[in-house]
């Protein structure tokens, strides 16, 4: 009897999980927002993700067969990195244009490095600065949201609802600092507006509730841990506040960070990439709040409005050497 | 109030793995085989292996000291079956590979193995009549040591030791293995030995106060031990602690975090805050030693797992080899995929079914391919994503995945920087890793080096 018993290390049993389905998850808790972004931005928010994803699957197999590597197109991250890219991509941009910038994020964002664990940067990130830097009129181009009738174009000035066009909400508030307006540009109706997601801004950050229900599901799913989404946010907000107390004239309220641009997408989704982020709770704390403060400061600093990008970039550098500092003391203290 | 900590009590981290413990729960423990043959092994705890008092061919009894040492820190070992000494050579043995042992032909037929009766630790039981030199002395004749696996000899521990004075008797009857029973069977069967021996081991070590370490998942066992307390003189002194169902609860460190909430110091022992823990089979053997005199020869183990046709508890004769046991439990159907000594969590797999079972093995676990899981059994593992889930879970606060992966790059000065000794190699982080690393056994590899470079290097 028993030819064929394994011997191996213990553990005998292993959690059934895998990284497959911790990918799944993140894919599930997108869900909501990419629904949001089909109501408001109709056809071209089922255009963007599926030519992100395909995109992303294809390179990934390409630099697979380049490396002479197995196969890694099972563990889903790379879906996931498309739809995080798709959905942090003006609703205008050619599908071209989401074609290389996905390439780009797989190929130079993951792969170079080795592979899904051994990159440094987010490779979204990656693709969406590089897509920044060389085609910066089309990433910045806006589009209003469907729901919007034409008739309403008072709700800002320069809203060009017949081209169709409008500008962010954060280039108001860009503006804002330069007119000492603020308080004007951001009132009740706009608050709301930002909460379901009727604005302009990317595909899939303009809605404050759809992300929510997705953030609360990977939190409840215990497939994300609180601290990187809490310190993003109560940085940033923080950050804001000092500002809006100095002067409520030129700078928005807190609120209106938190709900505007890629905050939220960022604190839920991008930040708390398990790869590209730090081990250790401390670590975690120290990096959500470099994320949170150097985000706003781009935005009340610095030259663009939306920061989110760029400081996630910044963190993710810095992540090693965090996960260095915020070491582990073993439970029974330091062997001595 | 008896309760001390009412199950809310635990350590950080830890996880709940399915607990399979109903396969052999409810079963009674019954006499095991009458082997023909035992192989003794003779070094079957920490410190220093025996010689052997014996010669091929000699005539033994039962019960008969066959290998000692003169270490301070070793344990004797007897004999379990009247016989005749066959030879003594190599045998596989579970944690050092092999060997050496002592191999009995058995002979007569008084040899199938009857539980101890348990008259005499309720009635003529008198802890009075036994000073504290006398039950250390009983415990090493009778080569008693931790029956919860890790086999350290009782009678160090429990000896009074003027550099480290001891308060505190921990009596760890968690049992947070998933799968195993036995100690459970004791707690329901034998109640009362276990607490002549807790009042035993407690007399011996001088400690003034004594908890009984229960998982809450186990109130039967609960509840039939405070009754016992109650009824027992020195009730006062011994408190029933249940714990909340983790594992791994059962491990000294984090029984000791979660009833008295202290830390045992990394690299330590419990000694140095003053605690003694043992063993639950460990107290019920220490009873049978200082009162009957009979040397530790068998033992209980939990024969289970979904891959054996009959699983149960039985009493049975140490050196007994594994393949003895499984056959008389009715063998193993055709999905067994691994034979583990011990629990899943933190057992030996053996290949060599002749291994004979030792004074530390409370279980023989037989998986199928189905347990394990698919991914595990093919040695699947894909990168690491830094999900972080085995930092989360690692109840000695480390690392594990940095350790892992510089043991893997052969950077052991970075894993001597992350802790990688106070590792106590609980098996959470790889029972956890979703990209099914095994984050413990690379950990493992990695103290192996480290030893073999200790010993390497000149003084
Ligand atoms: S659980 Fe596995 S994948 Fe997650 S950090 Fe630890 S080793 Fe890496
Ligand atoms: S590192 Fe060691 S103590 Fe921590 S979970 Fe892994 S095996 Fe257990």
């Amino acid at each position: 009897m028993l030819k064929d018993i394994a011997v191996s290390n213990s553990p005998h049993i292993s959690k059934p999980l895998s990284t497959r389905a911790v990918m799944v998850d993140v894919v599930i808790g997108l869900v909501p927002a990419m629904a949001a972004a089909g109501y408001y931005f109709r056809v071209r928010a089922l255009i963007l993700p599926a030519a992100c994803v395909i995109s992303s699957l294809a390179a990934e197999w390409l630099c697979n067969l380049i490396r002479k590597k197995p196969g890694s197109l099972g563990d889903f991250s790379a879906v996931v990195t498309g739809i995080i890219l798709a959905l942090s991509l003006p609703p205008a941009l050619p599908v071209w244009t989401a074609v290389i910038g996905s390439a780009f994020s797989i190929a130079i964002g993951k792969m170079v490095f080795g592979g899904l664990g051994a990159n440094i940067f987010n490779p979204a990130m990656v693709g969406r600065t590089f897509l920044t830097a060389s085609f910066g009129m089309l990433m910045t181009t806006w589009m209003v949201p469907a729901t919007i009738p034409a008739a309403l174009s008072e709700i800002c000035p320069e809203n060009n609802v017949e081209a169709r066009t409008q500008a962010t909400p954060l280039a108001w508030s860009k503006q804002a600092i330069k007119d000492e307006n603020g308080a004007l540009i951001y009132n009740e109706q706009q608050f709301r507006a930002t909460l379901t997601g009727e604005v302009g801004g990317c595909l899939g950050e303009t809605s404050v509730i759809a992300l929510l229900i997705g953030g609360l599901y990977l939190l409840l799913r215990r497939t994300i841990n609180f601290h990187i989404p809490l310190a993003v946010l109560l940085s940033a907000f923080v950050f804001a506040a000092v500002f809006y107390l100095v002067d409520s004239d030129a700078y928005m309220q807190p609120f209106f960070h938190l709900s505007s641009g890629g905050m939220l997408l960022c604190a839920f989704f991008i930040a708390t990439d398990p790869v590209t982020a730090p081990l250790t709770r401390r670590g975690m704390w120290l990096f959500g709040i470099g994320v949170g403060a150097i985000t706003m400061l781009i935005r009340i600093v610095g030259g663009y409005p939306e920061g989110v990008m760029y400081s996630v970039l910044l963190m993710n550098a810095v992540t090693p050497l965090i996960d260095r500092l915020c070491r582990r003391i073993p439970a029974g203290g330091k062997p001595s | 109030m008896r309760f001390v900590t009412k199950g809310r009590f635990s350590f950080r981290g830890g996880v709940h793995p399915p607990e399979k413990k109903e396969l052999t729960r409810d079963s009674e423990i019954q006499p095991g085989p009458a082997v023909k043959q035992v192989a003794i092994m003779l070094s079957q705890h920490i410190g220093a292996v025996c010689e052997s008092l014996v010669n091929k061919g000699d005539s033994v009894k039962a019960g008969q000291k066959i290998g000692d040492s003169d270490a301070f820190v070793s344990a004797p070992v007897h004999s379990s079956v009247n016989g005749k000494v066959k030879q003594i050579a190599l045998q596989s043995h579970a944690v050092l590979g092999r060997s050496m042992a002592v191999i009995i032909d058995a002979e007569g037929d008084d040899n199938p193995a009857s539980q101890p009766s348990h008259t005499e630790f309720t009635d003529s039981f008198d802890i009075d009549s036994y000073s504290s030199a006398q039950i250390c002395t009983a415990v090493r004749d009778a080569g008693i040591v931790g029956m919860g696996g890790a086999g350290f000899p009782t009678r160090v521990k429990i000896e009074p030791n003027p550099r480290m004075p001891k308060e505190t008797l921990i009596i760890d009857a968690c049992e947070c293995e998933p799968y195993i029973t036995c100690d459970y069977r004791i707690m329901l069967e034998w109640t009362k030995q276990i607490i002549a021996g807790t009042r035993l081991a407690r007399k011996a070590s001088g400690c003034s106060q004594v908890f009984i370490g229960i998982e809450d998942n186990k109130p039967n066992a609960i509840e039939m031990i405070s009754r016992t307390l109650e009824d027992c003189g020195d009730g006062d002194r011994i408190k029933l602690a249940p714990v909340k169902t983790k594992y791994p609860q059962g491990g000294e460190r984090q029984l000791i975090k979660a009833i008295l909430r202290k830390n045992v110091p990394a690299g330590g022992i419990p000694p140095m805050i003053g605690v003694v823990v043992l063993n639950v089979a460990t107290a019920a053997a220490i009873a049978e030693a200082v009162v009957s005199g009979t040397p530790l020869t068998h033992r209980v183990v939990t024969v289970t797992g979904e891959a054996i046709s009959k699983p149960g508890n039985y009493y049975a004769a140490i050196g007994t080899t594994v393949e003895d046991l499984i056959e008389f439990c009715g063998g193993v159907t055709e999905s067994c995929a691994k034979v583990v000594l011990g629990g899943p969590m933190m057992g030996i797999a053996i290949a060599d079914l002749k291994t004979p079972i030792t004074k530390t093995c409370g279980a023989i676990t037989v998986l199928t391919k189905r347990q394990i899981g698919r991914a595990k059994y093919e040695g699947r593992q894909t990168p690491c994503i830094r999900c972080g889930r085995c930092l989360e879970i690692c109840p000695e606060n480390l690392n594990p995945t940095k350790i892992a992966h510089a043991v893997k790059h052969n950077l052991l000065d970075v894993a001597l920087a992350y802790y990688i000794n106070a590792c106590m190699e609980c098996g959470c982080c790889s029972y956890v890793c979703p990209a099914n690393i095994e984050v413990t056994g690379y950990i493992k590899t990695g103290k192996i080096f480290l030893a073999r470079q200790k010993k390497k290097m000149p003084e």
